[in-house]
């Protein structure tokens, strides 16, 4: 595998611009009117991609399931997106995805076709925002194996480490289009250095929430009260699903010519379980509110080896009733 | 033979195979049998369901209530009860449908062999049993004995009226039947509900599994009666009837615990899912 290799943030710049003009559709972490989101990339806005900063608005997601999509025309020649900043709490998530959508029996083609043409260039959070708590779901804020290029910026350069074959397939691509400086010790160091205080400072931000697997046992033994009162708030609005980046349930709807629309759902909409017959096991909003927790901490790890959770904050972000699940996770303590 | 839940390279998982309504068969007030030709051969096992949809309206699932050593057609009972299944029911004839499947997991008929097999069914569930008892008679020589007990509301509300008369003429077969309340009708069978008919099983216990599919409530009751009666937890086959909507355990709408009944089912013992939230709602 190719190893780390460093570029000037100009050469960068210009390489980017270059793959732009060619036709290739990148996405990369603008700041606009204070918030941080993906952004397709061209020459005019190349110079305001932000780099290792926290987790864009929204989860990654959104690049590879639609919030609505006709499933019955499977998408012919999807090209190639180069996704450049994803943060690690959203690349663990897409390990979720892959276990439900890249089924042996049941593989969506659309899904397959959308993540075997997408180039995930990761980013260590050298930033975290108020809710960030990855390392209390047992990931760190730097990207591991599930991305293509580990990507971090030094003020100067910009240091590229593959992570996959498709990784290094891609640099070998960029190697002949840019001039690569000389890596020096200091380089990842330095990296290392703010990745770790990173982790330290998420550490000790999140100090009174238990592990993941401790929170799996409280999620799964608390009372039936303690979710009626922690529920009381929550409007159903379903927010925290749509913006969480393991949350994949959805709707199928009908159209003519026998036709189907796969629609964003979740389990926070009223009638999402219910049956013909009126049987809705969610009907009450607080048995609602803890089947979240319980597929995220008890089930989906139980089915898929995997927490459902990730630690990104982002529901707590998005909750219009200001319910912060880290608060009801840690009143269970 | 190509079952149909197999995805084609470049195909989508939700296309529909074309069936036809060949004839409506009416079961009770409530509920009817579509007999469908789909425009290929549909293979099943017993117990699987299919996705049936009415072009630009909507889906349900639904078990076939037929053979599935019939191929060529296809039938599915369906009781009126919500929005699609009124629109089926005013189907007519010649009505073009879709069919997505068949998905999941259907009744282990493997583990039947060499035993005595009670079945309790109540109300639309003697859909799925139907199809079982197909089976179970191609099968006659390789199990002991079928008894077949089954609960309607009315005598009215009783489906498949013949089968009972065929099957009991059936060596090893026995039905029972019971309704929750005369309503006028002839009827030389038992009133109460269908755990009545569980006072005398008719089974060897010591070498019986059993089989309950109906209405959540009735599943409920049945499976405690069984286990009373001394039946284990892993010899109770349950057909759960949940939100089974894309059929491919994606969508989210069947979680059951940590199962995807459209997957992992619909079919499952009562040991692997009694511990699962909210199985009779």
């Amino acid at each position: 595998m190719q190893k780390t290799i460093k570029v000037n943030i100009e050469q960068w710049n210009r390489l980017l611009i270059k793959l732009a003009d060619t036709g290739e559709h990148l996405y990369a972490p603008i700041r606009h009117n204070g918030v941080i989101d993906y952004k397709l990339i061209d020459k005019e806005i190349v110079g305001e991609i932000v780099y290792n900063e926290a987790k864009p608005a929204s989860p990654l997601k959104i690049f590879f399931l639609p919030i609505r999509v006709n499933v019955t025309r499977v998408e012919q020649a999807v090209g190639r997106i180069i996704l450049i900043g994803a943060p690690a709490c959203d690349i663990e998530g897409l390990k979720l995805l892959d276990a439900i959508y890249i089924d042996e029996k049941y593989t969506d083609e659309t899904y397959l076709s959308r993540r075997q043409n997408a180039i995930i260039i990761g980013a260590p959070c050298h930033k975290t925002d108020e809710n960030c708590h990855c390392t209390t779901c047992s990931v760190n804020p730097w990207p591991g194996d599930g991305c293509d290029i580990s990507m971090s910026f030094t003020g100067e350069d910009i240091i590229l480490t593959p992570m996959s074959e498709k990784g290094t397939g891609f640099m070998n691509e960029i190697n002949s289009l840019v001039n690569v400086g000389q890596l020096e010790a200091g380089d990842i160091d330095k990296i290392t250095r703010l990745q770790e205080a990173s982790a330290a400072r998420l550490a000790d931000k999140n100090n009174g929430l238990p592990g993941s697997e401790e929170t799996g046992k409280l999620v799964n033994a608390a009372e039936r009260s303690f979710w009626k009162e922690h529920s009381s708030k929550c409007v159903s609005c379903g927010a925290c699903a749509a913006i969480c980046p393991t949350c994949t349930c959805f709707l199928l709807i009908d159209r003519p010519g026998f036709e189907k629309i796969k629609q964003q759902d979740t389990c926070q909409y009223p009638a999402f379980e219910r049956v013909a017959g009126g049987e809705d096991p969610l009907r009450e909003l607080s048995i609602r509110f803890h089947n979240r927790y319980m597929c995220k901490f008890v089930w989906k790890p139980e089915r898929f080896g995997v927490l459902a959770c990730t630690g990104c904050g982002r529901c707590i972000d998005a909750c219009i009733a200001g319910i912060s699940k880290n608060e009801v996770i840690t009143e269970m303590t | 033979m190509k079952k149909h839940t197999k995805q084609d390279k470049g195909k989508s998982l939700y296309n529909v195979l074309k069936a036809k309504v060949d004839e409506i068969i009416d079961e009770s007030p409530l509920i009817k049998t579509f007999v469908m030709t789909p425009e290929e051969q549909f293979k099943f096992n017993t117990g699987e369901f299919i996705e049936l949809t009415l072009n630009g309206l909507g889906e349900a699932p639904f078990t076939p209530s037929s053979s599935p050593f019939v191929t060529e057609k296809l039938e599915v009972t369906i009781m009126k009860t919500g929005y699609i299944t009124n629109k089926f029911h005013d189907l007519k004839p010649g009505a073009i449908l879709g069919i997505r499947g068949p998905f999941g997991r259907g009744y282990p008929v493997d583990r039947f062999i060499g035993k005595e097999i009670l079945i309790v069914g109540g109300g639309c569930g003697l859909a799925p049993i139907r199809s079982l008892l197909f089976t179970l008679i191609e099968m006659k020589d390789q199990i002991e004995k079928v008894v077949l007990l089954y609960g309607s509301k009315t005598p009215t509300d009783c489906i498949y009226k013949p089968m009972f008369a065929k099957l009991n003429s059936i060596d090893k077969f026995e039905t029972h039947r019971s309704a929750d309340k005369p309503d006028g009708t002839e009827w030389d069978e038992s009133i109460g509900l269908v755990t009545v008919l569980l006072d005398q099983p008719g089974v060897d216990m010591d070498n019986s599994i059993a089989v309950v599919c109906g209405p959540p409530v009735m599943m409920k009751f049945a499976t405690l009666r069984l286990l009373e009666l001394g039946f284990s937890d892993d010899d109770i086959f349950l057909s759960m009837e949940k939100n089974m909507s894309c059929g491919l355990g994606k969508c989210g709408h069947c979680m059951m615990g940590e199962f995807f009944v459209c997957k992992d089912g619909p079919v499952f013992t009562y040991a692997e899912i009694k511990h699962s939230p909210e199985i009779w709602k």
